[in-house]
């Protein structure tokens, strides 16, 4: 009796020590546990929203991602900070994520200021950021053609969005002469201005612009703004303070009778983005903007018309119960990007995954993006259009959609210099 | 000539919301001397709690600055009564400490309530539209701002001058150890005071929930200003801060109009002026 029990247990262990392994152990082709991306984004104040849509985009990504297996048997793991939209902060978090937390690749920040300081600490730490949202020209221009960093990548599109797009929907308005800014006080909303500037001279040199007031983060007020421009009497204002805070003026911008003056257009550059929308519906539904108002953004949820698309808002819809916002969508996407791009070169190492990503043309939710190496950026294209009511959708929406396509609006180089200064 | 008395106006209108903040902060310092580093907090709070009445549950908008008032009070008297009394009378790091701690603790409060993303509501019916004023539509909503600023100024002027109450806490504010040897119960005072300047952060905040968006930090960009009012006004002088208030205001509202590029600074720059002309600040104790 002793004697069989013994035997019995014997071969019960080696049964079980001989068994496959199970799912959970497949193997990861890397030779690393886990892999880590490291994630960034505005997490506290009126921007609060593009941190967590960053947030979002990236853990459904990989939540789909290690459904699928991984990359390469490896599985996914993300480590999310707020950046704050500031520039020391940025930079601590990166060294952070990398040097304590291991991180393989970075992706996120919304900030134009953050970017730039990120940009020489990511050649010192030797790690792909993976940008989706920081919109300035110079973050490429100048930090990837101009200097060779080539531990920056762009998915998102760029301060070309804000400020050419806008220039090549109102050169066609002969009536738009005057122009007034309502800028964002740092980088972005230099930049944009500038480029805009530069852009409109070329098709319009009619065009004057009659003021430019500057708003820094955190401003609680824009009533002081919008005075100060209208006292100029513009025929348009072209607007760069983002999320809450395009909002915030734009409210206060309505109370002051702007959308009822000769202004005969607002370009608020990211309006197009869900935040926005969503706090602007009660004034689209009543038609308070008089169809003046047209934005952008670096991607909306209503376009493409694809079933990619309509399936990704679909998936985000019930994951997260809001729709996705452009650093949702472009986040998702820089996931599957570094997937692409690690199955494509089978390392982890930065100089492979960059080789891996030459050439690469991918499908996402957004449309086709396309690398270019000479700038390490992903191009693709969104439509602009003005904020309406969409029976098929909860928020707002942008409709009578002016598009571009994207080699019509993106620099090429040799890039010359755009003024970065207010 | 319209366009730059129509900007101080909207200048004065900006003032007002400064006035709201800055006049809790000085009230609490006059008497207790406490530096309320989280006043900002307060605003904050009172913001989000009007927007939580008038936007979420539909109440009346006076009906939903009431009860955020009170509200806020209530949370004003716990710090009190709670945390704040402990610390009177020692070192003053441990205020900064304190109330620092409720400014980390209410941001996270308010994105686990109401998470981060901002909020803002319809403006009230009665109070959208505009006047026509130096041949430009001037906000109702701005002017109704203005007359809440100067009731309140007015009304604080009464109540400190006229009233019993105002008298004890005068006295208290003065000179704290004889109002206790007369009678005058001094803990009682210090906490109808911190409630009473809550409130008036409260009111500063709920005020602005229909024009501007209410989010977790609105209360950090608020008492940075409000300090700088406090100190040029000169610590503890509700004069002086409701001066200052309309000394910043109108003054960054035409700074925008005539020198937008140094936006960041003006508010800075009057500071160093006032200090360095008036150390004391203009109205000083």
């Amino acid at each position: 009796m002793k004697k069989g029990v013994g035997i019995l247990s014997v071969l019960f262990v080696l049964t079980l020590l001989l068994l496959p392994a199970g799912p959970a152990e497949a193997q990861c082709q890397l030779g690393v546990p886990v892999i880590k991306i490291g994630v960034q984004g505005a997490a506290s104040g009126p921007h609060a929203d593009y941190g967590r849509q960053i947030e979002m985009g990236a853990t459904m990504a990989i939540e789909e991602i290690n459904a699928t297996g991984g990359i390469l048997g490896c599985k996914l793991e993300i480590k999310f900070m707020d950046d704050e939209n500031k520039a020391a902060t940025g930079v601590k978090n990166a060294r952070y994520l990398v040097a304590e937390w291991g991180a393989h690749f970075m992706v996120g920040t919304d900030s134009s200021g953050v970017a730039m300081a990120m940009g020489p600490v990511l050649a010192e730490l030797k790690r792909i950021h993976f940008f989706t949202h920081a919109a300035t020209h110079r973050l490429t221009e100048e930090l990837v053609a101009g200097k060779g960093i080539k531990e920056i990548v762009r998915v998102s599109v760029p301060v070309y969005q804000d400020a050419i797009i806008a220039a090549l929907i109102f050169k066609d308005r002969p009536e738009i002469k005057r122009w007034a800014t309502i800028g964002a006080d740092y980088e972005y909303g230099y930049v944009a201005w500038s480029m805009f500037k530069d852009t409109l001279k070329k098709y319009r040199p009619d065009a004057e612009f009659v003021a430019a007031v500057w708003a820094p983060f955190l401003t609680l007020d824009f009533s002081p703004h919008v005075s100060a421009v209208m006292a100029q009497k513009p025929d348009a204002i072209f607007a760069t303070p983002w999320a809450g805070e395009a909002v915030m003026l734009l409210r206060q911008a309505l109370i002051q009778g702007v959308f009822d003056s000769q202004v005969q257009a607002w370009w608020q550059a990211m309006g197009g983005s869900v935040d926005v929308l969503e706090g602007i519906a009660s004034e689209v539904q009543r038609d308070r903007f008089k169809g003046k108002l047209w934005a952008t953004a670096r991607y909306i949820h209503n376009w493409p018309d694809t079933p990619e698309n309509k399936a990704f808002n679909e998936r985000f819809r019930k994951r997260w119960v809001r729709l996705p916002n452009y650093s949702a969508e472009t986040t998702y996407s820089s996931l599957f990007i570094i997937k692409a791009a690690v199955e494509k070169s089978r390392s982890l190492e930065t100089p492979k995954v960059i080789e891996g990503l030459k050439g690469m043309q991918i499908n996402n939710p957004g449309g086709l993006r396309v690398f270019r190496a000479e700038d390490q950026q992903f191009i693709y294209n969104v439509p602009a259009g003005r904020p309406m009511m969409d029976p098929k959708y909860p928020i707002p929406v942008l409709g009578d959609l002016k598009i571009f396509a994207a080699k019509d609006y993106y620099r090429y180089p040799p890039f010359t210099p755009v003024a970065a200064t207010k | 000539m319209d366009a730059i008395a129509f900007q101080g106006l909207i200048g004065l209108s900006m003032a007002m919301y400064l006035w709201l903040i800055s006049a809790g902060l000085t009230i609490i310092f006059g008497v207790l001397r406490i530096i309320n580093f989280a006043h900002g907090s307060l605003f904050m709070m009172g913001a989000y709690l009007a927007f939580t009445f008038y936007g979420q549950l539909g109440l009346p908008f006076w009906l939903a600055i009431l009860l955020s008032l009170l509200g806020v009070g209530l949370l004003g008297l716990v710090m009190e009564r709670g945390f704040l009394r402990r610390i009177y009378g020692i070192d003053e790091a441990y205020q900064l400490l304190l109330t620092f701690g409720f400014i980390l603790i209410l941001d996270d409060a308010v994105k686990i309530i109401w998470g981060g993303v901002f909020k803002i509501p319809a403006i009230p019916p009665f109070l959208d539209g505009a006047w026509r004023v130096f041949g430009r539509p001037f906000p109702v909503y701005n002017a109704f701002v203005i007359a809440v600023g100067v009731a309140v100024a007015v009304g604080l002027w009464a109540l400190f001058e006229k009233t019993w109450w105002g008298r004890i806490v005068r006295a208290t504010a003065s000179d704290r150890e004889m109002a206790n040897a007369i009678g005058v119960n001094v803990p009682r005072v210090f906490s109808g005071v911190f409630v009473f300047g809550s409130m008036l952060a409260a009111l500063g905040g709920a005020l602005g929930t229909p024009v501007r968006v209410v989010a977790p930090g609105i209360g950090a960009a608020m008492i940075i200003q409000a300090f700088i009012i406090t100190v040029i006004g000169g610590l503890g002088n509700l004069k002086g801060a409701f001066v200052a208030s309309l000394i910043v205001g109108i003054l960054s509202a035409y700074g925008t109009l005539f020198f937008p590029v140094f936006e960041l600074f003006l508010i800075f720059a009057i500071m160093a002026v006032v200090l360095l002309l008036r150390p004391q600040g203009l109205f000083a104790r």
